[in-house]
């Protein structure tokens, strides 16, 4: 096969589905090639059964390198190779827990500079994130060749073509030894949260006072059609699965109405939610700094105003 | 066992940040260490207490990092250094100064990161470190025990955890556990106060010129700015609950959204 220059995106997947963020990944990708003029080849490791599904979302070519279960070592050594032989000028992941420690070993082998949680592609080819806890956004450009992750909810997911069927290359990379072994993995989290392409996120946080009371925020959150999303406390007291979190260690969201439910709105949090198309936000803090970006903000104890609220709604409905 | 804990002073993360002449303006925000480094010190001098060995703190940076140094010696660490560098630097330059640097502070079995750092929230000095030094890696740990010949760990997944063996010396990069750092003691803090500090340099650590600094670096800023700014709108503050309730609704009615 010819080599030449092409940008590669690794394609992390679960059940032979395309993780929504590695989607992101691509569609940055195709943001750089027009950028770029280079071709876009995805990188499928393990389980190749999404190779269809690549070039339907617009990759030019589909790489698939053999492996027996995720092994991060493996999974690096694939990757650095691919990087080398295909001269990258860009190797794109999905900025999930896997992919930024894919991302950063793979730029220290190659001893090239390495981007996490890119937001944004500028015309000029700099990739925006955002610094101290969001409270500021950087540009950064890379010397030469690179590596970038993107971040859950940017770009957003790439145009789908039907029917668009591109070459698909079986890679065979050798890799070595493993030292650090995967023995187990163990899944926890049952349902998978999709608050990137939910129109209503009802989001809690510490506000709610106990796991009893976070129920209200499930309560509306389905009464609206709606995804539950929390801030981080609400996390960590262990109210609700970490898959929920919205903001900086979270999901960037843009749903049509956010419902911030005692919340009271750090930087970490705000700047994961403020691209949504209307902000209510309740507190019984009348100066906590989530008023100051919602449209419509209550003053009062959020167990009193939800169960409320709540029956407002379905008096509406009925 | 010897572990190694790297900590990167920050400025305290719950205050936001804004920007002056292009800058961040910093001053006037308390210098803290990175919260996930302490995890990781809280985590290593758990495993010390459990195990046996000793802990060491290593940072880079000038001489206004000695107090966060001091404060890691009063909550577990054993020994502290200090590589005095305060050339900027990227992620890359920043592991290989931390290779260097960890080289000469002794030999550890465990190298312990931070998975990232409030600042600039990267993410990935960690794992470059391990990659410049050779060595194994486990991310996004919970907790670790000791096997033959090295540790057993739990890591952080998306969805749940793993359990990774990895034969020792490593280098591992925590998060959040299930239990909060320490706190000082005043007999803790006092004895911190009287330990050394092991002072470094670049040149005695045998850093290259050509692998650190702004020079070096592969990834630059090129602009910082404020994130785009909202509007606030309606704040209604209503003695009933349910009069707040029944504008808010109407206002939501309006816009369709309910």
């Amino acid at each position: 096969m010819e080599k030449q220059a092409m940008i590669l995106v690794y394609l992390e997947t679960a059940d032979g589905q395309i993780l929504k963020v590695s989607l992101e990944a691509l569609n940055a990708a195709k943001k750089l090639a027009v950028q770029t003029g280079k071709g876009v080849a995805a990188v499928l490791i393990g389980d190749a059964s999404a190779a269809a599904s690549a070039g339907v979302y617009g990759a030019d070519e589909v790489l698939t390198a053999a492996a027996d279960g995720y092994q991060a070592e493996t999974y690096t050594a694939i990757l650095t190779e691919l990087f080398a032989r295909y001269e990258t000028p860009c190797l794109l992941l999905g900025s999930s827990r896997d992919g930024k420690e894919l991302a950063a070993r793979v730029s220290a082998r190659a001893g090239v500079g390495c981007v996490t949680d890119a937001m944004d592609l500028t015309a000029e080819g700099g990739w925006v994130r955002s610094v101290y806890g969001g409270s500021l956004q950087e540009t950064v450009s890379i010397e030469g060749r690179g590596v970038v992750t993107v971040r859950s909810g940017t770009f957003g997911k790439p145009e789908e073509t039907a029917g668009r069927t591109v070459p698909v290359t079986a890679a065979d990379v050798e890799t070595g030894a493993l030292r650090a072994v995967i023995k187990e993995a163990v899944k926890e989290l049952a349902e998978s949260v999709n608050l990137e392409d939910a129109e209503v996120i009802v989001a809690g946080g510490r506000g709610m006072g106990s796991a009893e009371n976070f129920k209200l925020v499930h309560e509306l959150a389905e009464l609206l059609g709606g995804v539950v999303g929390a801030s981080r406390p609400a996390i960590e007291d262990g109210w609700i699965p970490r898959n929920h979190q919205v903001g900086q260690s979270g999901k960037i969201v843009a749903p049509k109405l956010y419902i911030a439910c005692g919340i009271s709105g750090a930087m970490q949090h705000v700047s994961g939610m403020t691209g949504s198309g209307y902000i209510v936000a309740i507190n019984k803090d009348e100066d906590a700094p989530i008023f100051e970006v919602a449209d419509v903000g209550i003053v009062g104890n959020v167990n009193d105003i939800l169960p409320l609220m709540i029956d407002e709604i379905k008096a509406r409905k009925a | 066992m010897e572990l190694l804990v790297c900590v990167k002073q920050v400025p305290d993360d719950s205050v936001t940040v804004v920007l002056e002449n292009n800058a961040p303006k910093l001053d006037g925000i308390t210098p803290v260490v990175n919260a996930f480094d302490t995890y990781a010190l809280e985590m290593a001098a758990r495993f010390k207490e459990e195990h046996g060995g000793e802990v060491t703190v290593l940072t880079v940076g000038g001489e206004e990092t000695v107090p966060s140094l001091r404060s890691c010696l009063a909550v577990g660490a054993n020994h502290a250094a200090r590589l005095d560098e305060t050339a900027a630097c990227d992620s890359l330059g920043m592991a290989h100064l931390l290779a260097k640097a960890a080289g000469k502070a002794g030999k550890f079995d465990v190298i312990f990161c931070g998975v990232e750092s409030t600042d600039g929230a990267y993410g990935i000095v960690g794992a470059q470190l391990a990659e410049t030094l050779g060595l194994p890696l486990v991310t996004n740990v919970l907790g670790l025990e000791p096997v033959e010949g090295g540790v057993s760990v739990k890591q952080e997944t998306e969805e749940g955890y793993r359990i990774v063996e990895t034969p020792c010396p490593c280098v591992v990069t925590t998060v959040k556990p299930g239990y909060e750092p320490r706190y000082p003691s005043i007999k803790s803090k006092m004895a911190a106060r009287k330990m050394p500090i092991a002072g470094l340099t670049a040149a005695d650590v045998g850093a290259e010129a050509s692998a650190y600094g702004p020079d070096a670096a592969k990834v630059r800023q090129t602009a910082l700015s404020a994130p785009p700014k909202r509007q606030s709108g309606v704040k209604i503050q209503e003695k009933e609950a349910a009069v707040a309730v029944s504008r808010a609704i109407k206002m939501l009615a309006g816009q369709k959204l309910v």
